[in-house]
């Protein structure tokens, strides 16, 4: 489990909550302290909900510009990073949602294409992993949110259910869903 | 991948939870032996080891990030924010563009004292009254800039300062005043007035000085 998730389940760190104080007060300084602090996690949530690094950028500043401007209403009900990354994961819906379909191929171009990546491709680790990523992409949001939480970002089942508002054993089902549905394409991509 | 069972009856999804988990097996015993189990645990372990780098990835925020973030928070906080003030009964949410109007009318009504809005314009010409209208309006914002962190305000104010008048004298006055009709009128803790001098002009009835 990474470092993010074993003080994402402490209780609240007296500096953090100071800082939170602060930062609702209008301590901008504060404020970048908290950004300092989460900028890596959540850019990395961000990154694998998106696939794109300038998406994940774009995200994960809008989601701090929410945070500040909604900070007078946040009265520690959950932990910063627990209600930041709330407001992260329902950006990266919203950006889903508000995304256009990728154009389909022309037909004549779509028959000629093998229907998944040639297997010598993806035996190469680095082609491996870029499969993965696209595997990731293709899972429904519902799925990749918690997957992505949990697997790729360190966050364990409990908080990874409080982020989504859902309970530890529902988290649990869903996350397991989207590992399944994970393998399933990593091995018809093989 | 289906949810099927091994032939030795083990889930794969059991398996599957064991290689992405690191959970226990059920049947440590039963797996060392089994070689339905042995094969899939091999597969899924190869399956699942791009995963576990893609996962182990030293992924950071762009270098930018944070400055990008705190540049936009501060464009608006000086746009934007409120002062927000609390009692019982519920919240006042005060814009700190109206604080800067109050600021702006006060800092006008101190006499030899001009608005400089910037790009060598003054508020109010020589010889003519102050407009309210204009002075608190959103053309008069460049001679204001507003912090506000709850209750408590800063002030940056650029004036014109009638050739001959006290400029420190003036300047404090206009710290005064600025001070005065925040509190009376918003009742906001002015804490900082900061006053640049950023030109001088001819007094009321005079001719601007040559060359200018």
């Amino acid at each position: 489990m990474s470092q993010a998730a074993v003080s994402a389940d402490r209780s609240a760190d007296p500096v953090e909550t100071r800082w939170v104080d602060l930062a609702r007060a209008g301590d901008e300084n504060a404020f970048a302290a908290l950004v300092r602090q989460y900028q890596d996690q959540l850019y990395r949530v961000a990154v694998r909900m998106t696939g794109d690094p300038q998406d994940a950028q774009d995200t994960v500043q809008e989601a701090f510009l929410q945070a500040w401007q909604h900070l007078p209403g946040f009265h520690g009900e959950a932990r910063f990073s627990t209600w930041i990354t709330r407001i992260l994961i329902n950006r990266c819906h919203n950006a889903h949602r508000a995304s256009r379909p990728t154009d389909p191929l022309p037909e004549a171009e779509a028959a000629g294409m093998p229907s998944t990546p040639a297997a010598e491709t993806l035996a190469v680790a680095a082609h491996r992993r870029d499969a993965v990523r696209q595997a990731l992409l293709s899972l429904p949001i519902d799925q990749r949110a918690p997957l992505v939480l949990s697997t790729f970002s360190g966050y364990t089942h409990a908080e990874t259910g409080r982020i989504l508002g859902l309970s530890e054993s529902a988290t649990k089902v869903r996350a397991h869903r989207a590992r399944r549905a994970l393998a399933t394409a990593l091995q018809e991509w093989r | 991948m289906s949810g099927d069972r091994l032939p030795c009856g083990v889930l794969l999804d059991d398996l599957l939870a064991q290689v992405a988990e690191g959970t226990a097996p059920r049947d440590a015993a039963h797996q060392r032996t089994c070689p339905h189990c042995r094969a899939a645990l091999a597969e899924l372990e190869d399956l699942w080891a791009p995963v576990r780098e893609l996962a182990a990835e030293d992924v950071r925020a762009p270098a930018g990030l944070l400055q990008a973030v705190m540049a936009q928070i501060r464009d608006l906080s000086r746009n934007n924010w409120s002062a927000v003030m609390s009692d019982p009964t519920g919240q006042t949410r005060i814009a700190a563009r109206v604080v800067g109007a109050v600021a702006r009318l006060a800092a006008e009504s101190v006499p030899h004292v001009t608005l400089a809005l910037g790009g060598g314009r003054v508020a109010t010409p020589t010889g003519t009254a102050a407009d309210p209208a204009l002075v608190a309006g959103t053309s008069g914002e460049a001679a204001t800039d507003i912090g506000i962190a709850g209750n408590h305000v800063v002030v940056d104010v650029q004036i014109a300062v009638d050739l001959g008048a006290p400029i420190q004298q003036v300047a404090a006055a206009v710290r005064d005043r600025i001070t005065r009709h925040i509190a009376e009128q918003t009742g906001l803790v002015t804490t900082q007035v900061n006053v640049t001098v950023v030109d001088v002009r001819p007094p009321p009835g005079r001719t601007r000085m040559p060359g200018r």
